[in-house]
């Protein structure tokens, strides 16, 4: 979410005072009601039995096992993404090709498709009764039900947040700067070191915060394909829903406030980036 | 000063390039040779294939047809890096995540260790660059905090680093206003003179054209309509397009009989590959009309709509009987002083000079 000041408007041309303090004040009350109060319901939850129960429910061999398997999935989702997004708008903005309208469209379904839906196709493909399923039990492969699972869904869900900021710069820059680079002299991948990636770098880098965010956070896709096993293949955010089911409040707001913490750090260096490189983000931010 | 190995300048002999985009033909069978060290302007409307052609020299998108000759060597096939050429793109096309001294440096960086100078020689060239573009002292700004000329200047001094076996320009002032374009007009002409490099520039301006380049190439619908000297294209238009091109003319409907034509109150002969009977257009510029004093009426009479007294000739527009638009003609000095040519006034005209071609 973004403010964004416009200049200030002819007084005759804009609303009474009243109207104005009547609008500012519904925002910041609605602001207030669903986003502050939650956010800080979480963190009070989690200490209400003081800081020593907070680090214990943490602590506990199944809470570290899902935080480690969130960093896990995180590490191999996210880069995969950065490759993936990369190439994806590298050959959307520098080439033309038929179809090319189409391929940003497939890029954005993730977007809207349910991620449930997303989950449930990958059961299909290689859960025991999907198309895949024979062949991968004869050579003992799991992916359902394992962490190659839970990786395969979080990629699908999160695979349009790098691309979709790289698409609209890199066809706003166009291929000047490679072709002056090359022109000098500089080999392919130079060039894409020297001049595409630093031409980029921010919107990629704010990209990849975004990507983090949702794949760390994921739940509907992962929830469906983890198949819940304690200390296996619960991710943070699937801990969370099992301790709350078990009533174990405290250490479901617990490792909550982790992923709250986590939300309001991208938050902060998110704004930070559009606050120093808005500019160059302003050409991304189209959507 | 000797900001480049002064090799001897290349000549490029260009044959039969062709290259299309979809049903559109951007370049239709143009060949032409560049003397060595020549500057050499490519002239013509947009969308008429000059800056595809220079694309093609470049290596940049190469033509699908037809052949390049640096000197004796084919370069046709010669990849970007191998042709050695320095671009300077229309938009400068600078890197902004580095400053002026790595931008201009950046050529010589990427060089294979092999060939790559040590860094204390690269720094050395770097900075004699740019003292030849004048911007001493910038070296560790970044391009956003450059205007545009001297963005321009970097641009220059970068393609120039990788000591190129010629230079390549593509609309190097047209995102310039009027008055740094003029400045960097009369620059660039110092440029080409100290380097001795062969030179082409792509423009729309017909005016830039004429004033720096040795030759110029005018190019329409993907061909050559003429090249020449820039007093040889100006004096003796192969074509009317080249004549309406260049600008500031005006367009007569006229009749070709028996090898002669009717053009504003005077007789002209034709040439005779225009047919000696038939439908013709003539052209007359505005210096080649004069204003008939005589009280008897010959030539062609014109009512006077305004005067414009600036500079060494006075320009008058006229409007002529049956002819949509008025007409500009120039007329020394002295002619105003006599009282005669005022607005709303009816003189008489007459061409001096025309050129005429079949009509169609």
């Amino acid at each position: 979410m973004q403010f964004i000041s416009t200049s200030p408007r002819l007084a005759n041309v804009s609303e009474p005072l009243t109207v104005r303090f009547l609008l500012l004040g519904l925002t910041l009350v609605y602001l207030l009601a669903m986003l502050v109060l939650p956010l800080g319901v979480i963190f009070v939850e989690a200490f209400r039995k003081g800081y020593e129960t907070y680090a214990a429910s943490l602590l506990t061999d199944d809470s570290i096992a899902a935080i480690q398997l969130t960093l896990l999935v995180a590490a191999i989702a996210v880069p995969a993404n950065v490759v993936f997004g990369l190439a994806a708008s590298w050959s959307i903005a520098k080439y033309d090709f038929k179809g090319k309208s189409f391929l940003i469209t497939l890029i954005d379904l993730p977007f809207s498709v349910s991620p449930v839906v997303a989950g449930l196709i990958y059961v299909l493909m290689f859960g025991a009764q999907g198309y895949l399923g024979p062949y991968l039990q004869a050579h003992h492969i799991q992916i359902i039900f394992a962490v190659p699972g839970i990786v395969l869904a979080t990629i699908f869900v999160t695979f349009p947040f790098v691309a979709r900021q790289l698409i609209p710069l890199m066809q706003a820059q166009g291929s000047d700067d490679e072709e002056a680079a090359l022109s000098l002299g500089a080999s392919g991948l130079r060039t894409f070191f020297s001049v595409t990636l630093p031409n980029v770098r921010w919107a990629l880098l704010y990209g990849v915060l975004l990507c983090n965010a949702r794949a760390m956070g994921e739940f509907g896709a992962v929830s469906i394909v983890s198949g819940h096993i304690r200390g296996k293949t619960n991710t943070m955010p699937l801990h969370v829903e099992i301790l709350y089911n078990e009533y174990n409040f405290v250490a479901a707001f617990a490792v909550a406030s982790l992923l709250a913490f986590l939300a309001l750090v991208t938050l902060g260096l998110k704004s930070a980036l559009e606050w120093r490189y808005g500019g160059e983000l302003a050409v991304s931010r189209g959507h | 000063m000797d900001v480049t190995e002064k090799s001897a300048p290349i000549r490029i002999d260009v044959k039969d390039l062709r290259k299309s985009f979809g049903a559109f033909a951007a370049l239709d069978g143009v060949s032409f040779t560049v003397q060595p060290g020549e500057l050499l302007a490519l002239l013509g409307p947009s969308g008429s294939g000059k800056t595809t052609l220079l694309r093609a020299i470049a290596g940049l998108s190469p033509a699908e047809q037809g052949t390049i000759h640096f000197n004796d060597e084919d370069a046709t096939t010669l990849s970007l890096r191998e042709r050695r050429v320095g671009f300077v793109f229309q938009h400068y096309a600078l890197f902004r995540h580095m400053t002026v001294f790595d931008n201009i440096a950046f050529g010589l960086r990427v060089r294979p260790r092999r060939e790559r100078p040590a860094e204390s020689e690269i720094t050395q060239r770097a900075r004699r660059l740019l003292e030849f573009v004048q911007l001493g002292g910038l070296e560790k700004r970044f391009p956003a905090q450059l205007s545009g000329g001297q963005r321009q200047r970097v641009a220059l001094a970068r393609a120039l680093a990788i000591e190129p076996n010629l230079l390549l320009l593509d609309e190097p002032f047209g995102a310039l206003d009027a008055k740094v374009r003029k400045e960097l007009r009369a620059w660039l002409k110092d440029v080409h003179r100290e380097t001795g490099l062969t030179t082409l520039f792509v423009t729309h301006d017909q005016e830039e054209a004429l004033e720096l380049a040795d030759r110029v190439v005018i190019m329409r619908n993907g061909r050559i309509e003429q090249i020449g000297t820039p007093s040889e294209v100006y004096e003796e238009p192969a074509t009317p397009f080249v004549c309406e091109f260049l600008g500031n003319v005006s367009k007569f409907d006229c009749t070709i009989r028996d090898g002669e034509a009717e053009v504003a109150g005077s007789l002209f002969p034709v040439g005779e590959e225009n047919g000696l009977n038939g439908p013709g257009v003539a052209y007359v510029r505005p210096h080649e009309f004069e204003i008939v004093i005589d009280e008897h009426g010959e030539g062609l009479p014109a009512t006077v709509k305004s005067v414009r007294p600036f500079g060494p000739t006075v320009s008058v527009e006229l409007v002529l009987a049956g002819r949509d638009g008025p007409i500009e003609i120039a007329v020394p000095r002295e002619l105003i002083g006599l009282g005669d040519v005022q607005p709303h006034r009816v003189v008489h005209i007459r061409a001096t000079a025309a050129r005429i071609f079949a009509a169609g």
